[in-house]
């Protein structure tokens, strides 16, 4: 007589994690939807039109430009800065890195508009630093450079937890060869470490754009006026309601869709970096 | 030469403590050890990425303890080649070269320049070792520090390998430094061979008596002697025994003739060893079987029952049963064959007193 294969108990056990599998298959769908089906009804609804305004809404176009230059500044300025403090992040072992990673983390954290006073506390005309900048001919608030350094203080943590994760998965043993092979530390790392973590580097650089051309709470505090597409859309609202609030929450759907395609495509053909 | 004096260093929660051995210019160090003994760490510390925390290290004479690895003229080859997967197999070789040809030159020598047009991650593992292996070459070191650089190599391409390797340290007289699991390897390539355990040298000197004389009965075991017997040391009153004669070394420099008693064995040796408990070992091939008590001088002798053989290729190992202390014997199949042992077979196991090292 050969022995049985399962035992007893094996039939409620697979039943069990059938209604589990059921459950979790609903709770996903549930939540896709959720998160989906707006965007898919925003776009639906006012894309078209949208599209169309982009021609004859000057004020619209305006935005939308501003909201781009001003995005690519504070990532241009957010890799500046953020890629060597990335890089000490993931290579050094060093006192107080668990606090640097936790300040980094912090505008991430606050409620945006709390950021944006926080940053009209630093660079408002009232106080020192705005009061040099002021005095440089440089006036932060109420300008797009106000724009930019609310861009950067909300956005930047995440290009530098995305750099500090693609430096990490380049192993230092790369640069350690690299290094008895003749490089520099500076060598080894434009030569080496920056090429292998290339991918990783620009898909954090598109994560922190995206995430600046999104920004509204800290901007709306630091520079109402010239308006962003995010402020703009908001203004319609509050001033003209839904119906002309409409295309222009699309188009900015629309063009949340281009740093989602080149972030999609980048970790597609991301296939890591191993001996 | 590497000379390392009592250097320390730590790698994440591992320390590499106090560590000193020098492999004169122009030889062959080997470091063995078990896993996780620190052997990577030791190189990547001589190679100077991964800072010395204490110590002096020197390099042909010169202090290098704080120099950048760059400064440092050395090539390193890592058991997993970290080739620079952006680049092509030529522009790895070709990579800090000394010069174009030297790179052609070292390439065709590890057969690395057949893979030169293909990408890196299309390489099998022991093709990325000969492309590392010709890249740290190419730049013509006066160090070469390879950590189990043959070991995703298939034997007969290892053979020819190892030899390369061998013909370029003697022809350019590079001082190298491999780590090995292997132990033939470390008595083929070899001149001074370091042994490492827990972060720290246990052992160094030449693979040769490294491995006839270990300093602990661990390192006896690590190094694969099979008999290693615990017991007590006597000194002999007769000084010069008439057994010493007829062995190769006679009473000299210092050395005694010794009675080691483990279980109801005795056992008779020379050295300079103190008066207490100790270890005795003899490594399998000292051991000679023969089915009558031999004719020869060999000083110490046991008749004993076959327990166990077991055949490896061209060599078989004999377990005999002396008085219920098993000795293990190695010799040849053939000798096994023309012995007609079986187990049950009563035979006569002997060694030479200076096959007996204490420890």
């Amino acid at each position: 007589m050969s022995a049985p294969l399962a035992s007893p108990s094996a039939a409620p056990a697979r039943g069990t994690q059938r209604v589990a599998a059921v459950l979790a298959a609903l709770a996903s769908s549930l939540l896709l939807l959720f998160l989906a089906v707006p965007i898919g009804k925003l776009i639906a609804s006012g894309g078209a039109e949208g599209v169309r305004r982009l021609a004859t809404d000057t004020e619209l176009r305006q935005a939308l430009w501003l909201t781009a230059t001003t995005a690519t500044v504070a990532t241009l300025l957010g890799m500046a800065g953020g890629t060597p403090l990335a890089y000490l992040l993931a290579r050094r072992d060093f006192r107080g890195r668990a606090v640097l990673s936790a300040l980094l983390d912090l505008p991430l954290l606050i409620p945006h508009p709390v950021a944006g006073i926080a940053l009209l506390l630093l660079l408002g005309r009232e106080s020192a630093v705005g009061s040099v900048l002021l005095s440089a001919g440089l006036r932060v608030v109420g300008t797009p450079l106000g724009i930019v350094a609310a861009m950067l203080f909300v956005a930047a943590p995440l290009f530098i937890s995305g750099a500090r994760e693609a430096f990490a998965r380049v192993d230092p043993r790369y640069e350690a060869v690299a290094r008895t092979l003749g490089d520099s530390p500076i060598g080894a790392f434009r030569r080496i470490t920056l090429p292998l973590s290339r991918r990783g580097l620009i898909a954090s650089a598109v994560v922190m754009w995206a995430r600046a051309v999104s920004e509204f709470g800290a901007i709306v505090v630091l520079t109402y006026n010239p308006k962003v597409a995010s402020v703009l859309s908001y203004d319609r609202f509050t001033g003209f309601g839904l119906r002309e609030a409409l295309p222009v929450a699309a188009v900015l759907a629309l063009l949340a869709l281009i740093p989602l395609t080149a972030l999609r495509t980048l970790r597609g053909a991301d296939d890591g970096v191993s001996p | 030469m590497i000379e390392c004096r009592a250097i320390s260093s730590r790698h994440g929660s591992f320390h590499l403590t106090e560590v000193s051995f020098t492999v004169p210019t122009g030889q062959y160090g080997v470091v063995i050890g078990p896993a996780g003994s620190g052997k990577t760490t030791l190189l990547e510390t001589i190679a100077g990425v991964v800072p010395t925390m204490s110590g002096v290290l020197l390099l042909h004479g010169h202090d290098c303890t704080t120099l950048a690895p760059e400064a440092r003229g050395l090539g390193l080859v890592y058991q997993h080649a970290f080739l620079f997967p952006h680049l092509s197999v030529a522009a790895n070789i070709g990579y800090g070269a000394a010069s174009a040809d030297v790179a052609e030159e070292v390439a065709r020598r590890f057969g690395a320049d057949t893979l030169a047009g293909r990408p890196v991650r299309a390489l099998s593992g022991g093709e990325r070792q000969l492309v590392a292996l010709a890249r740290a070459f190419a730049r013509r070191p006066s160090v070469v520090l390879l950590d189990e650089p043959f070991s995703a190599l298939d034997p007969r391409r290892r053979t020819i390998v190892r030899r390369e390797v061998r013909t370029l340290h003697r022809a350019w007289g590079v001082t190298t430094l491999q780590v090995t699991h292997d132990f033939t390897e470390a008595g083929l390539l070899g001149d001074v061979a370091i042994l490492l355990d827990g972060g720290r040298a246990l052992q160094s000197g030449a693979p040769d008596d490294v491995f006839r004389r270990p300093a602990s009965p661990y390192i006896a075991e690590f190094l694969g002697a099979e008999n290693v017997l615990a017991g007590t040391v006597r000194v002999l009153e007769d000084k010069a025994p008439d057994w010493i004669d007829s062995d190769p070394s006679t009473i000299a420099h210092g050395n005694r003739a010794i009675e080691f008693t483990t279980g109801p064995l005795t056992l008779y040796t020379i050295g300079d060893f103190p008066v207490g408990d100790g270890y005795a070992v003899i490594r399998a091939e000292e051991i000679v079987l023969s089915l009558e008590p031999p004719s020869g001088s060999a000083r110490n002798r046991f008749r004993g029952v076959v327990s166990e053989l077991a055949t490896l290729g061209a060599l078989t190992r004999v377990t005999v049963e002396v008085e219920g202390v098993p000795l293990v014997a190695s010799l040849t199949t053939r000798s096994a064959k023309e012995l007609s042992l079986t187990v049950g077979t009563t035979v006569t196991a002997s060694f030479k007193a200076m096959a007996v090292h204490l420890c």
